[in-house]
């Protein structure tokens, strides 16, 4: 899952200082999930906003609140048409994709983000994440049982642990573990402790050709078919 | 301004918002068993938050002589509570009587208007007869009681002794009856229906009663000195005062066999013995008279019975016999065998019989009789065999209860309009499912106890003396507590649209009752039957999908602040503090009584299931509308639920976190747990009051200096 944090209130507000109609756009996925934009959210956000506008006269706005069930998908973004033709600009608490997708979909309105987009990972407890992947395209997990050195280890490195773990922690922070260790630990119950001995060549992330595109569905050449 | 505070909201489609509308809640158990199906959870809520009167409306809907149950009703309500499963039922019947004493009950008054031609007679005037007529009058027929006896009441008058039913109750509820227009003619037993007929009434509605006593078949039994209890107890009501001299036996085990006994102690008996043929288990009498008859002294025999009575110089020579339990019949009670040769004598002055009684209907009455005497109906229309004749009450059942005898008599009366209005029998369905299903081992673990405290009572030695009623009334504080022992069951939350949900799994993760669960389609489901209905998930679904059942518990929060918004945003007088707190600590007798400082300090409360039902935008809202301090006040350790008061205090920081990025003082927000503030709540509030009036001054200032 994406996991984002709502902008301070005050970044927004300048934001939208010079939009009067402002549609708040929620997104019923990822964003819901992490607390950063579902409706719940959205409501609170909006409420935020009157609150600052009634008693400190933070500029006169009127807002609306809609939460789609995903903003990253077209489709879904056809079912706010009618809402958006009467807005100036549209708050977009969906991930940076949703923010980008409300943009390409209405190209004549400003789309501005209400949420810090932040990483991929996963659920620790109510209201806690913890990132858990980089999307780099290129999956060791195997190798690594199961346990991402490129974001876990505070150093990305490859071929871990460095000299800094010291009790089952990290130099460059006392209160995190050592993903080295972890993966150390883990391949020993596994009983594959012999890929700790293997070398992974240092990789270039610089190189990944962005932005990225995966085709899922098979192309098939017409002139192949028979008829 | 105006649009500012007009809320625009999610605009979702009609559909969502009649489903929001609608009432979920299931039909609770306490409910389902209770023959007039009261509607049982809302008006013991309504005792809980302390609004008694409005608590008296909805047990008047619900029931013509509510006054009569608080007393005497066998409350199958309680025994069906599911609070039994955590530790006691809800003491629903005495929560009546409370809420009918301090609801005013006395000064109600019933009125109804004719409407229809067509006379209906009822003939005997016990708990069905009377509600009959009730119901009858209210859709505006011409009604006339006919009733044998010289006072209205069957068995609620001629059998109930006063120290359970105080005469006066029946009397204002016959009062009543009487301003209602029902006419009532008492000393007029019916002998013949065809009469009736003939002198214009239209449809006829039995209820007799059983009032025949059954009879032992043993020697002796006609002697002097021998009563059936039945007898025994009319001749006590109608004014009489037989003695029973210094030894009394009582033959038989259920209600009337008890009320027996205590009533010949109150009339001198020095010693008074109950003769059981069975043992305790099979014993039909309610615990509760039980007990009260051992206190008053009453000697309880099991597993004897006589098999011969004789007279001997005034006194009764009476052969008893051992007996012990043989297998159980078809249902399921053990029949009770003689023990050969275990037959021994006692000497009694009196010995009152009370094995049962049968109805006794007239020949005359050409209706189909069944078993034990019953008259024969269709039991969904309570038709007899005879056209425009109904009938209802003991006289169909055998010997039951008032509950089922006013049930009886409210459909009959239902019955009997459509007929007289050709009409086929409307029957009204209920359209909510009803809840079943125990409590989870689970969840038992995780509600609060909180003991059963019964009403108080005389105490014994008072109460053998006379007719004193013996049970007496809650007081507030002890009423409204009992009430808060109610679990709400069928109000919980559930999910409003699977659809919106993000299975985002929150609501599993926080209920303090572990409720929520994955089913193995990995959809979220909230077990109707198992939750608690504290609302915690509510207010954190970040969907916002799940809402409470009752859309009074959904939109409360809403509409008390628009309400605010119209009544006091106008007034400039004094800064608005607005305070959300428990309904049942501040209206009730809580502790948090002591915050209430009325609207005249400025002070709005917005009364709420509980504080982790708040939801951080509605604290936003409330500044919104203008108010300068906003509090939540709820009840620490004194709350029926778990740690309910963490969830407020977070959301409470997270908008002081962006009242903060706002400008606005982050102290205009505060939180009151009672129970865990080391300085009085009390005096913090007051301090409170103080500060936001010190910010809205400063603020006043400011923007002064601004223009
Ligand atoms: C001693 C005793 C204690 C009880 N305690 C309780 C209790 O605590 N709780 C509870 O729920 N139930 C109790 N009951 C049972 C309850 O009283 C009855 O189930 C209930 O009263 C039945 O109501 P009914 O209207 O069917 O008949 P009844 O109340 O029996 O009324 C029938 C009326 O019809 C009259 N009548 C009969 N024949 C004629 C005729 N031919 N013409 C005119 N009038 C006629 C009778 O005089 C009587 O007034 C008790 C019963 C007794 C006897
Ligand atoms: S706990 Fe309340 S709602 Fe549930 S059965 Fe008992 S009285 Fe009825
Ligand atoms: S309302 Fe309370 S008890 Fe019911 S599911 Fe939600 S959190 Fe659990």
């Amino acid at each position: 899952m994406i996991v984002a944090e709502q902008k301070p209130l005050d970044e927004i507000s300048r934001m939208i200082a010079s939009y009067e109609r402002v549609l708040i756009l929620g997104c019923g996925t990822c964003m819901t999930v992490c607390d950063a934009g579902g409706e719940r959210e959205v409501s609170f956000l909006h409420n935020a906003l009157r609150v600052a506008q009634s008693k400190i006269g933070n500029g006169i706005h009127i807002f609306w609140e809609y939460t789609l069930k995903r903003q990253c998908d077209p489709e879904f973004l056809e079912l706010i048409v009618e809402r958006v033709a009467e807005v100036d600009a549209v708050l977009s608490l969906g991930c940076g994709i949703g923010v980008q997708a409300v943009a390409e979909r209405f190209p004549e309105l400003p789309s501005l983000p209400g949420v810090n987009t932040s990483f991929m990972g996963m659920t620790r407890e109510t209201g806690v994440w913890d990132e858990r992947c980089a999307a780099c395209g290129d999956c060791r997990l195997e190798d690594t049982a199961g346990i991402c050195p490129i974001t876990r280890c505070i150093k990305g490195i490859l071929n871990g642990p460095c000299a800094g773990t010291k009790n089952g922690k990290c130099e460059a922070n006392k209160d995190m573990d050592c993903a080295w260790l972890l993966v150390y630990e883990r391949l020993e119950k596994l009983a594959q402790l012999e890929r700790m001995r293997r070398y992974y060549p240092p990789r270039n992330f610089r190189t990944i050709p962005r932005p990225r595109r995966i085709i899922s569905k098979t192309s098939v050449d017409p002139g192949e078919e028979y008829g | 301004m105006d649009s500012l505070l007009t809320d625009i909201r999610q605009n979702y489609p009609a559909n969502r918002t009649q489903r929001f509308l609608a009432d979920h809640s299931l039909v609770p158990t306490c409910q389902t068993a209770c023959p007039l199906h009261m509607e049982i959870r809302e008006y013991v809520d309504l005792v809980a938050q302390g609004k008694i009167v409005e608590s008296l409306q909805v047990i008047r809907s619900g029931n013509p002589f509510p006054s009569i149950c608080a007393y005497v009703c066998t409350h199958p309500c309680e025994d069906a509570c599911r609070r039994d499963q955590v530790d006691k039922p809800v003491a629903i019947r005495a929560l009546k009587r409370f809420a009918l004493e301090f609801g005013g009950d006395r000064l109600i008054q019933a009125e109804a208007e004719t409407s229809h031609i067509e006379k209906v007679a009822i003939v005997g005037s016990g708990p069905a007869g009377l509600a009959c007529a009730y119901y009858l009058r209210k859709f505006g027929y011409p009604v006339t009681i006919f009733e044998a006896h010289s006072e209205l009441g069957g068995m609620l008058r001629v059998g109930i002794p006063q120290y359970r039913l105080p005469r006066e109750v029946i009397d204002t509820e016959v009062q009543r009856l009487t301003r209602m227009g029902v006419e009532i003619r008492t000393n007029t037993p019916v002998v013949s229906l065809d009469l009736l007929f003939d002198i214009g009434y239209k449809a006829i509605f039995i209820t007799i009663g059983a009032h025949q006593s059954l009879r032992m078949r043993i020697d002796g039994e006609e002697s002097p000195g021998v009563i059936d209890g039945a007898t025994f107890l009319r001749e006590i009501n109608l004014g009489l005062r037989p003695s029973p001299g210094e030894r009394c036996a009582v033959i038989g085990g259920g209600n009337v066999a008890f009320d027996a006994a205590r009533t010949a102690l109150r009339l001198g008996a020095r010693e008074v013995r109950i003769l059981y043929r069975r043992s305790r288990v099979e014993m039909p009498a309610g615990p509760e008279e039980v007990e009260q008859a051992l206190e008053e002294g009453v000697e309880i025999v099991f597993l004897v019975a006589p098999i011969k009575i004789k007279r001997e110089k005034g006194r009764l020579s009476v052969t008893c016999i051992r007996m012990e339990l043989g297998d159980p019949d078809a249902g399921g009670r053990c029949q009770p065998v003689p023990i050969e040769g275990s037959e021994f004598n006692e000497e009694f002055d009196t010995l009152i019989t009370a094995i049962g009684q049968a109805p006794q209907t007239p020949g005359g009455f050409g209706v189909r009789l069944g078993r034990g005497s019953t008259i024969q109906v269709e039991p969904g229309t309570l038709a007899t065999n005879r056209p425009g004749v109904f009938a209802g009450g003991d006289a169909v059942t055998g010997p039951a209860t008032v509950v089922e005898a006013l049930a009886a008599g409210r459909l009959a009366a239902s019955r009997i309009d459509d007929y007289l209005q050709h009409r086929y029998p409307l029957v009204v369905k209920e359209t909510r499912e009803s809840l079943t299903g125990d409590l989870l081992p689970e969840t038992v673990e995780m509600v609060r106890r909180i003991g059963r405290v019964e009403p108080p009572i005389l105490a014994s030695e008072e109460r053998s003396k006379d007719f004193e009623p013996v049970e007496l009334v809650y007081d507030w504080e002890t009423a409204t507590n009992e009430a808060r022992r109610c679990l709400r069951c069928g109000t919980g939350a559930e999910i409003l649209s699977q659809d919106r949900c993000a299975t985002c799994l929150t609501c599993l993760r926080i209920c303090p009752y572990h409720v929520p669960y994955l089913d193995a389609g990995s959809t979220v489901q909230i077990p109707i039957d198992q939750c608690q209905a504290c609302g915690t998930c509510v207010a954190e679904c970040p969907a916002k999908v799940i809402v409470l059942r009752k859309p009074h518990d959904r939109r409360r929060v809403t509409e008390e602040l628009e309400h605010i918004l119209k009544t006091a945003a106008g007034s400039k007088l004094k800064p608005l503090i607005v305070g959300f707190c428990c309904q049942y600590g501040l209206f009730g007798t809580g502790t948090l009584a002591s915050l209430w400082r009325g609207a005249r300090a400025g002070v709005w409360i917005v009364p709420v299931l509980c504080v982790a039902t708040v939801e951080a935008e509605h604290l936003l809202r409330a500044l919104e509308i203008g108010a300068e301090g906003v509090f939540v006040a709820g009840c620490g350790d004194g709350c029926a639920r778990e740690n309910t008061a963490s969830w407020i205090r977070q959301r409470v920081e997270k908008v002081r976190k962006i009242l903060v990025q706002i400008g606005l003082q982050p102290e205009r927000l505060q939180t009151f747990v009672s129970g865990t503030l080391s300085e009085d709540p009390a005096q913090g509030m007051d301090n409170f009051i103080e500060q936001v009036g010190g910010l809205y001054l400063a603020s006043v200032m400011m923007q002064e200096v601004k223009s």
